[in-house]
């Protein structure tokens, strides 16, 4: 593996864990020694038994690991990128949303972003709705002080009532919620300067 | 023996409705299903013999509306109502207007709901009757009189800090906050308040101790309409998050029978005291001395009625369906109370809830692609939902519950361990991970665990982790490996140039350690 990116490459993304670049050697291809599946550019032995019904056996190093996947709709990723797939996979009940794209792609649109990113204005005081739900009630205006901590929405979602609290102090620049609406997962309540 | 009644509403929805229209068949009655806008699709309704829709989604506009739920009664023609647990289920009003709509309400009177479903006076009734009550308030907490909040503020004081603030009417953690210091109480009686008149239309909140650490048992009882009140053995739920139970068992690990005998006497003189009829369960804690202090009384069935079933051999719904029509307590309820203090066999639940256990246990609504529960001897699935189905934010989020039974606690635990395995669930986040690690967690095999172990010895964070790049690999095996299925991406071993790195296997290896929690 020279500096190059090699065209089996793959970078898989998983919301909340760190990209993995795995470059795989297809099972049409001579399976030689030296050909190893390789993991962020370290080779380990591993193999995908691939069952009935979604569900499959990851075998690798002694150990196996039984899972179910499905694939998933390519999304807004898919729509613009060609070769982007993406899937469900269960593994000891925990579930995961897979993104997987040629490693080559994934890196150029790292640098788009990154060059975007610079001219871009960011908003670290966007406070977004951790659930989706209704607002029972805001306990704040704009104009208002805040410390870290305070209480700033009641977002009740499956019957509990949650305070949503400032992450940082500040002043409250904005509320885009009212007392009796309802919010999906992400929308903003409240921007804070 | 003929049907108790002839056709039978079930004013719930969820995993508890689909329970109830099941024994309502059993024993040859018609279940009527009411739903909601959302529900109209639901598992519920589909195994109903009619259905009746009552309003939007939101409960308030359907499953708490009284007068829907009786003309739903009325032009169905269902004789009797089966409220289930929550919504209506401990509304005295709610069995106010079915008696005077000539409907029968399958559970207590509507004296004893008023006298046990509200906490407050349950707890009188309790130190009434000499059983000794988790120390607190006795009446409800001054919210609309900014003056009295100094005098709550003192008897906050004494009864001392950290403290609860509980909802009169509550149940299921809502309408509960745990609160550190005197700062913190009006934003929390406000809060709990609120949070308990949009649940429960009853805004009434108190204040107790905080009891750590301490057990959750419980006793279950039966009434009849004669006055006769037995207790079918306990459960422990002592595992639980923000106060709502994932895991129940009967009987208590570690209590002697003489210990189980005074809590169940216990249990009984409470609902003795208000003529308990139907199904009912008294709560305790029980501190680290193993003294009992008695909580409430859930004037309903319990999601985790089950386990007892489970153990007991009873059916306690087609009990409670038989008790409503007039009949006293059967033969095989008072053998089974007979033997309640001595059980011949061990069950456990765990609460399948569409929740992430890796983050606080919220709620994770959408919907359910894959559905594969386990099966084989001595497990039983109460599921409200199936393949397809939507988990909904504005309902419950709990979605199943998985049980077992065996001779004893070892062999229960091994075969609920089996049975976790086998869950297959896609589409949401389950709680089927936390169970899968609590299985294995020495703490709760020793039967050593506390109300406050979860949020002490739960940690989600290095099996998730491994199972991350396991479901990553798998991931790029899928792409690259050939299509989707095709047996094999197969891949040769290869050496280690580098020497021993970061391999998801050996991060695998370690996750069976960091699954034993400390």
């Amino acid at each position: 593996m020279s500096g190059s990116i090699d065209p089996r490459a793959v970078r898989v993304t998983i919301e909340d864990a760190e990209p993995l670049v795995v470059t795989v050697v297809p099972p049409s291809g001579p399976a030689k020694k030296g050909s190893p599946t390789l993991v962020d550019g370290r080779p380990i032995g591993a193999r995908l038994e691939v069952g009935e019904g979604g569900r499959a056996t990851l075998h690798g190093e002694g150990d196996q690991r039984r899972l179910t996947y499905a694939d998933l709709p390519a999304g807004e990723a898919g729509s613009s990128w060609s070769g982007v797939r993406r899937f469900e996979i269960v593994v000891d009940g925990w579930r995961f949303v897979a993104t997987v794209e040629p490693a080559a792609r994934a890196a150029l649109r790292e640098r788009a972003r990154r060059s975007a990113a610079g001219t871009a204005v960011h908003h670290p005081g966007v406070v977004r709705a951790p659930i989706p739900g209704r607002i029972v009630a805001v306990h704040v205006a704009a104009g208002e002080q805040v410390e870290a901590g305070r209480a700033l929405v009641s977002l009740e979602a499956m019957k509990m009532e949650n305070a949503v609290r400032a992450p940082r102090p500040g002043t409250i620049s904005r509320v885009a919620v009212a007392a009796g609406g309802t919010v999906e997962l992400g929308d903003t309540l409240v921007e804070l300067a | 023996m003929s049907p108790p009644f002839r056709r039978v509403l079930v004013a719930n929805r969820g995993e508890i409705a689909v329970r109830i229209i099941r024994a309502c068949h059993e024993l040859g009655i018609e279940a009527v299903a009411v739903h909601s806008e959302a529900d109209a699709g639901a598992l519920h309704v589909r195994l109903a013999d009619l259905a009746v829709s009552i309003g939007p989604a939101a409960p308030a506009s359907s499953y708490l509306r009284i007068e829907a739920l009786i003309e739903a009664a009325r032009t169905s023609g269902a004789e009797a109502i089966h409220p289930g647990y929550g919504f209506l289920s401990e509304r005295a009003a709610f069995a106010r207007a079915c008696e005077t709509a000539g409907i029968v309400f399958v559970g207590p009177s509507a004296a004893t709901l008023e006298e046990l479903g509200d906490k407050l006076r349950a707890r009188r009734v309790a130190r009434a009757a000499g059983v000794p009550v988790v120390p607190g308030t006795l009446d409800p907490a001054p919210l609309e009189d900014p003056g009295a909040l100094e005098a709550l503020l003192q008897e906050a004081g004494r009864i001392g800090w950290p403290l609860l603030v509980k909802a009169a009417a509550g149940g299921g953690g809502r309408g509960m906050r745990l609160i550190a210091d005197a700062g913190e109480l009006p934003e929390a009686l406000a809060a709990a308040s609120r949070e308990a008149a949009a649940a429960f239309g009853d805004g009434a909140v108190y204040l107790e101790r905080v009891i750590r650490p301490a057990r959750h048992v419980e006793v279950q009882l039966l009434g009849d309409a004669q006055g006769t009140v037995v207790a079918l053995g306990e459960r422990d739920c002592s595992i639980q998050r923000r106060h709502q139970k994932l895991v129940e068992e009967a009987p208590a690990p570690g209590l002697g029978v003489g210990a189980r005998r005074d809590l169940h006497a216990m249990a009984v003189d409470v609902a003795r005291a208000t003529g308990l009829r139907s199904a009912a369960t008294a709560e305790f804690l029980l501190d680290a001395d193993g003294r009992a202090w008695f909580l409430e009384v859930n004037t309903r069935l319990q999601v985790e009625h089950g386990v007892t079933e489970l153990v007991s051999g009873l059916d306690l719904v087609h009990e409670q369906l038989r008790i409503a029509a007039g009949a006293t307590l059967s033969p095989a309820v008072r053998a089974a109370a007979a033997t309640a203090t001595a059980p011949d066999r061990h069950a456990i639940e765990v609460r399948i809830g569409a929740e992430d256990p890796a983050r606080d246990f919220a709620p994770t609504p959408g919907r359910i692609t894959r559905w594969r529960p386990p099966g084989g001897p001595g497990v039983r699935v109460d599921a409200g939902v199936e393949e397809g189905s939507a988990v909904l934010a504005a309902y419950d989020s709990l979605v199943a519950k998985l049980m077992v039974v065996a001779p004893d606690r070892p062999s229960a635990i091994g075969r609920l361990r089996r049975a976790v395995d086998e869950f297959e669930v896609g589409g949401v986040q389950t709680t089927l991970p936390f169970h899968r690690a609590l299985l294995r967690d020495p703490a709760f095999l020793a039967g050593a665990v506390d109300t406050g172990h979860v949020e002490a010895a739960w940690r989600p964070a290095p099996g998730r982790e491994a199972a991350a790049r396991i479901a990553a690999l798998t991931a790029a095996l899928l792409v690259a490996g050939g299509a989707v299925g095709v047996t094999g991406a197969d891949v040769s071993r290869g050496g280690w140039p580098d020497g021993p790195g970061p391999s998801p296997w050996r991060t695998e290896g370690r996750r069976e350690a960091a699954e034993r929690w400390p």
